[in-house]
């Protein structure tokens, strides 16, 4: 804290000393009095987080349904795996002016490309937490008959809690990255738009203020599933 | 128990595996065997076997008087294993209860049954504790438990304490048995100490790697109840020279991998 307020110190200072001009480096007391002024941020957070929240919210739906699939499924893991694993290669960038052809310039393309960016890292993180369960308890449950169901819900889910969590991190920030760039492309509204029209209109403070609500958004996100976590995990700690 | 002629052979991509070779055995209720052998005998196959979870390639599979599906399909089998393999975000009567949730146990008795079974193995004050806050011994306590709480009349038991000290093994072996004189169950308990199938059982069945076949079955002719005190008995010692010399009649190592197998109870070769 003591060092941050430092720094922003000496950024002030230099900034003033040295009459730097605001479209290069604005100083902090600018970017602050630009927070208070820009009137429509919480509007264009408030949709970018939207979409991004959107986004993870189907592909975790869908990405947990489909690794609890692939589990119970060598048809599906031979032949569905790789061609997830195959399509994260693809740089999403590309492919989002295909989906605003499809889709138009509303909230719908950027919600897809927010949940595509965030489904590898759910789906890959889920079956691996499925499959990590305690073969011998496997075993147990089989030897006394328990259904695929039961052996699901009480053993195999629970064992991939911290495998999720682990997904859902990375997700949580990678969504807000699907949403911002899907916005850099054809978009009136949002976090995204705010930062490529700022830039071109060389209004960096107002740069610096998107580019810290994006911060702070990610960090928080990050931190709230590390909550959820500890919530969601408490009894049994790393062993 | 009955196996008959019980052949498994596994495929790896290179080469098929056989892992039981012609395997009879006899079991009677309520008696406490011993699978002793080393490392790759296919003990532990054996159990899968005998409780279905493994098919064998062939021979014949009986346990009380029918096949090992009806057998596991009645919950008949206990299984405990090396490790306690408890579900780490279940307390010590959390796990005990799994097995009972599964084989709809009448839901009002669970708990008590629970209890009253830790309360047996000395652990009443640890009912609530999760397993990383429990010891060893404890853990492998509560696994046997759960292995009892639907009362099988099968226990089988995958080397259950070579994961343990000295001591705790022993307590734990003194309690196996007045667990089983009590609820006489038949048990199957796999292991390579040789006095601890001595010490615990009625007959040691040795066996032999490659590809795991039963080479001798020694009935162990110590009187009950066993005491600690059995094992300084020249009797005793006498058990555990036959047990130990069925084990290195056959521990000549097969051609294929005279070389490479030249370890452990092959040590002569």
């Amino acid at each position: 804290m003591l060092i941050l307020a430092l720094g922003l110190g000496v950024w002030e200072a230099l900034v003033r000393y040295y009459d730097v001009p605001p479209w290069l480096l604005p100083a902090p007391s600018d970017i602050a009095g630009r927070f208070v002024k820009a009137t429509n941020l919480l509007y264009h957070t408030g949709l970018t987080v939207l979409e991004a929240l959107a986004g993870f919210a189907v592909s975790a739906v869908l990405g947990i349904t489909l690794s609890a699939l692939i589990v119970h499924s060598r048809f599906l893991e031979r032949g569905v795996f790789p061609y997830i694993v195959i399509s994260n290669a693809i740089p999403i960038i590309a492919v989002i002016p295909l989906l605003t052809i499809w889709f138009g310039y509303g909230i719908a393309p950027k919600i897809m490309i927010a949940s595509i960016i965030t489904f590898f890292p759910i789906v890959t993180n889920t079956t691996r937490g499925l499959k990590a369960a305690d073969r011998r308890i496997l075993d147990f449950m089989r030897s006394i008959n328990a259904t695929r169901r039961e052996i699901f819900f009480k053993v195999q889910l629970p064992s991939a809690l911290p495998y999720i969590f682990a997904g859902f991190k990375i997700a949580a920030s990678l969504s807000l990255v699907g949403a911002v760039v899907a916005e850099f492309y054809g978009s009136d509204r949002g976090l995204g738009y705010l930062v490529i029209t700022s830039a071109t209109q060389l209004r960096t403070d107002l740069l610096f203020v998107s580019i810290i609500v994006l911060a702070t958004l990610g960090v928080s996100a990050f931190a709230l599933f590390g909550y959820l976590e500890k919530l969601a995990l408490r009894g049994e700690q790393a062993q | 128990m009955r196996l008959e002629g019980v052949n498994v052979s596994f495929r790896t991509p290179d080469q098929e595996v056989q892992a039981l070779r012609g395997v009879s055995l006899d079991v009677g209720e309520g008696e406490f065997v011993a699978l002793l052998g080393p490392t790759g005998c296919g003990k532990s196959t054996l159990l899968r076997v005998v409780s279905d979870l493994t098919p064998p390639s062939s021979g014949v599979v009986e346990v009380r008087g029918g096949p090992a599906a009806g057998a596991r399909h009645a919950n008949e089998f206990g299984f405990v294993f090396q490790e306690p393999a408890l579900l780490p975000w279940r307390s010590a009567l959390g796990n005990v209860m799994l097995p009972l949730e599964v084989v709809r146990y009448p839901e009002q008795q669970r708990r008590a049954r629970c209890e009253a079974l830790l309360g047996m193995v000395g652990l009443s004050k640890f009912v609530n504790r999760y397993p990383h806050e429990l010891s060893g011994g404890m853990k492998q306590r509560v696994a046997i438990v759960r292995a009892l709480a639907w009362n099988p009349s099968i226990l089988l038991m995958d080397e259950p304490f070579s994961a343990l000290d000295e001591l705790t093994k022993n307590q734990l072996q003194d309690e196996l048995l007045e667990i089983w004189s009590r609820e006489r169950k038949t048990v199957l308990f796999v292991t390579h100490n040789i006095s601890e199938a001595v010490y615990l059982a009625d007959r040691v069945i040795v066996m032999s790697p490659h590809p795991g076949r039963i080479v001798a079955a020694i009935p162990i002719e110590l009187p009950r109840p066993r005491a600690p005190g059995v094992r300084e008995t020249l009797e005793f010692v006498q058990h555990v020279k036959r047990a130990r010399e069925a084990l290195d009649r056959d521990a000549r190592p097969s051609p294929r991998c005279a070389t490479a197998c030249c370890s452990g109870w092959r040590r002569r070769c």
